[in-house]
């Protein structure tokens, strides 16, 4: 149901592409997208959220334990492209400060 | 009654069943497209929440058998959506007013916090064998 795609960028920035739901269901696919990045040396970590039709709490919780592990890196995960309801999930928990998602996968670093 | 769209559901209590919830939750819009995009997000983001804390702190956790079922009723009213669980996990020990959103860097927790932020009324309560959640939100639109 929901594929999680990753790529680097020309500067050797990981993007991590979640198309369709993030939630409990596949949680464990996006810590396990971050951490190959992080491990294969990639510290800094764009997460497109472009194709993400719906971001639950568990979701939440797999991107900031992958923005830990990017800045004990060294690096920093950051968010772009969000949806209505990925924006008012980052509202309601407050996380739109910590995690604040950029307009673009370019404009992130 | 005449103005109440309903839905009733069972699903496992596992996660896969979440994208089942969510397929049944767009069906719903569907039939009841008068319902605004804010009341649609903010309704699905509980009744997700909501499910997931089942399946995670009722069920999993539980010492009977493995599977186990949640009952769901949907209600889409001129006024009110409104969505009610039952299942017969473990009693979930917690006053929903103690509930508070945890710090940035919590990994975990957020998800009562969450539909609390969301929605209008998020209700709990153990009767006999089974937990009752309830969730409502008042239409805006």
């Amino acid at each position: 149901m929901t594929d999680i795609h990753v790529a680097h960028t020309e500067r050797g920035i990981g993007v991590v592409t979640p198309v369709g739901r993030l939630t409990m269901v596949v949680t464990r696919q996006l810590t396990e997208a971050i951490t190959g990045l992080v491990d294969g040396g990639t510290s800094k970590v764009v997460v497109d959220l472009g194709e993400t039709t719906f971001l639950d709490s568990s979701g939440l919780g797999a991107l900031i334990a992958g923005l830990k592990r990017c800045r004990q890196a060294g690096g920093d995960l950051r968010l772009a492209r969000p949806t209505e309801q990925v924006t008012t999930v980052l509202s309601l928990t407050n996380l739109d400060r910590v995690l604040r998602p950029r307009a673009s996968v370019a404009e992130a670093f | 009654m005449g103005d109440v769209h309903s839905v009733h559901l069972v699903l496992e209590a596992v996660p896969e069943q979440v994208d089942t919830l969510q397929d049944e939750i767009a069906q719903l819009w569907e039939s009841v497209p008068s319902v605004s995009t804010t009341d649609r997000v903010r309704f699905e983001m509980a009744l997700v929440e909501i499910f997931a804390n089942i399946v995670e702190h009722s069920v999993r956790h539980h010492p009977g058998p493995p599977l186990r079922q949640v009952a769901i009723q949907l209600d889409v009213s001129p006024g009110l959506v409104e969505a009610r669980f039952a299942d017969d996990g473990r009693p979930v020990g917690l006053d929903l007013s103690d509930v508070t959103m945890p710090p940035p860097d919590a990994e975990d927790g957020r998800g009562l916090a969450l539909t609390i932020a969301a929605v209008d009324a998020l209700a709990y309560e153990r009767e006999g064998d089974i937990n009752r959640w309830t969730v409502t939100c008042r239409r805006n639109g």
